[in-house]
């Protein structure tokens, strides 16, 4: 059932991939409105992010993350990289640590033209203690490179980020999470191209998924 | 082209609409003193009671008339342009069309075939958001003359036959339903609701699997359990929230928005 519903998402997924390549409109994004839809703020896009994100775009979200630089960092900031995704906590004892073990697998398994360019993304659940400071010392301690992006959001962005991506998720009263083991890969628009649930097997498929969508 | 740049330019048109509809906003909210929710699931490691702060409810669900307002003002959330990720294909079926609710969603029911993105969207346009879990339950244990009606006769007898009714055609008046002990009316009796968290419920979706749940899936779910087995409304809630996507929407699952308590409130002793 659940893998019928994610062949499904995957093959919507292809598939809308498909129609945004063909029609990748280069021009600013308010040109053809009418005046009274028209808001300053969204002609403000650079050119590099003129064109609006696909119907199925997790970018088109408007909640918005800081990195573990005290950045701020806008999900489409990804927008033209394969994307490897995975919400979890720092200080988690058990499912997380395999998670980014195997995120990297995942990353040893890929052909050297897509590893170069594809991002490896950890959200934290942890909206009160995985801190900006808390990321990069989790980064220096799991000695993640520059491919890696850690992300703080607040409560609302994080649950937001969550529903998108089907992760369930709650706060225990000892300051855990339990959630949804759950390794998402985007394409370079942001749509949701296979997802690996559970924590055994699976890393070659979605190798295979972040091949195909790093190649689109 | 257009539709997708429509979209995108919701987002940032937003603000404006916020203060317009703040001065126009009729409904009535509620509110619903401080309070302890004892949650239906919890791990062995939960406190078994949950304080919560009193809030503000809306005092009725949202209904058709209130929701044309918010798709009027924000045309992303339009039947025909809102993205599949936000919403499925049956949102808002029961409208006639995009700006018109019609015969089968009159405008004083509540609005139901709503995804939790767009009444999250909804709510925040409001200048309000959606309650949590343990508001939402905290608000409902109320019964019609007491504020936990569990022993409320006629309020336990109306519960459990609207769980036991179909959800009919064309829904009622939101104001049709009787006030709570709090003044809220419908939170059981209408539809079901959306809250803030629902996605904090952690089942499979697969009923076999959930007697133990999977340590594969849900890292530290091993240890959640029912606490109080007799109370089945509180189960088909739960059953309810743990089935949804956040895009889904169903005939009978509309919302109502929530707010903190004024600063001067909540910090009365």
């Amino acid at each position: 059932m659940k893998t019928h519903r994610i062949l499904i998402l995957t093959a919507l997924a292809l598939w809308g991939g498909n129609l945004a390549a063909a029609d990748a409109p280069a021009a600013a994004c308010c040109q053809d409105e009418p005046v009274a839809q028209q808001a300053d703020a969204c002609c403000r896009a650079t050119p590099a992010d003129a064109a609006p994100f696909s119907a199925k775009s997790l970018y088109q979200t408007d909640v918005a993350f800081t990195d573990d630089a005290g950045r701020a960092f806008p999900l489409g900031e990804l927008r033209g990289r394969p994307v490897v995704l995975t919400m979890f906590f720092a200080s988690c004892g058990y499912a997380c640590p395999l998670l980014v073990t195997d995120m990297e697998a995942l990353r040893a398994r890929l052909p050297a033209d897509i590893r170069d360019r594809a991002a490896f993304v950890l959200v934290s659940f942890d909206v009160a203690r995985d801190t900006p400071a808390a990321l990069a010392q989790y980064r220096v301690q799991r000695r993640l490179d520059d491919r890696w992006v850690l992300l703080h959001g607040n409560d609302d962005a994080v649950r937001e980020l969550a529903a998108l991506l089907g992760v369930k998720y709650r706060r225990e009263a000892d300051g855990s999470f339990s959630h949804s083991n759950l390794i998402t890969v985007l394409n370079a628009g942001g749509e949701i191209v296979h997802q690996r649930t559970g924590l055994k097997g699976g890393l070659d498929e979605a190798a295979a998924a972040l091949v195909v969508a790093g190649r689109d | 082209m257009s539709l997708r740049t429509l979209i995108l330019c919701y987002t940032f048109a937003l603000s404006s609409a916020v203060a317009a509809l703040g001065a126009a906003d009729p409904a009535p909210m509620r509110p619903i003193p401080a309070g302890v929710y004892v949650p239906l699931l919890r791990t062995t490691k939960d406190a078994a009671q949950v304080p919560v702060a009193s809030f503000l409810l809306d005092a009725l669900p949202v209904t058709n008339a209130e929701f044309l307002a918010f798709v009027t003002a924000n045309p992303k959330w339009r039947r025909s342009v809102v993205s599949p990720l936000f919403a499925d294909s049956s949102y808002l079926e029961t409208w006639a069309g995009d700006l018109e609710p019609g015969p089968r969603a009159p405008a004083n029911a509540p609005v139901v075939r709503v995804s939790w993105f767009a009444a999250r969207a909804y709510a925040r346009w409001a200048g309000k958001r959606l309650p949590t879990t343990a508001e939402w339950e905290l608000a409902a244990a109320a019964g019609y003359t007491r504020p936990d009606g569990r022993n409320d006769e006629a309020f336990t007898r109306d519960l459990y036959a609207w769980l036991a009714r179909p959800v009919p055609a064309v829904l009622p008046a939101a104001d049709s339903a009787r006030p709570d002990y709090h003044g809220v009316r419908g939170l059981h009796g209408l539809v079901w609701e959306w809250v803030d968290d629902f996605n904090t419920a952690l089942v499979t979706g697969e009923s076999r699997a959930d007697t133990g749940l999977d340590r594969d899936l849900f890292c530290g779910a091993g240890a959640v359990g029912a606490k109080d087995t007799s109370d089945y409304a509180a189960f088909m809630r739960q059953a309810l929230r743990s089935s949804l996507q956040a895009n889904n929407t169903t005939t009978s699952l509309g919302f109502r928005c929530a707010r903190d308590a004024e600063p001067a409130t909540a910090s009365t002793p």
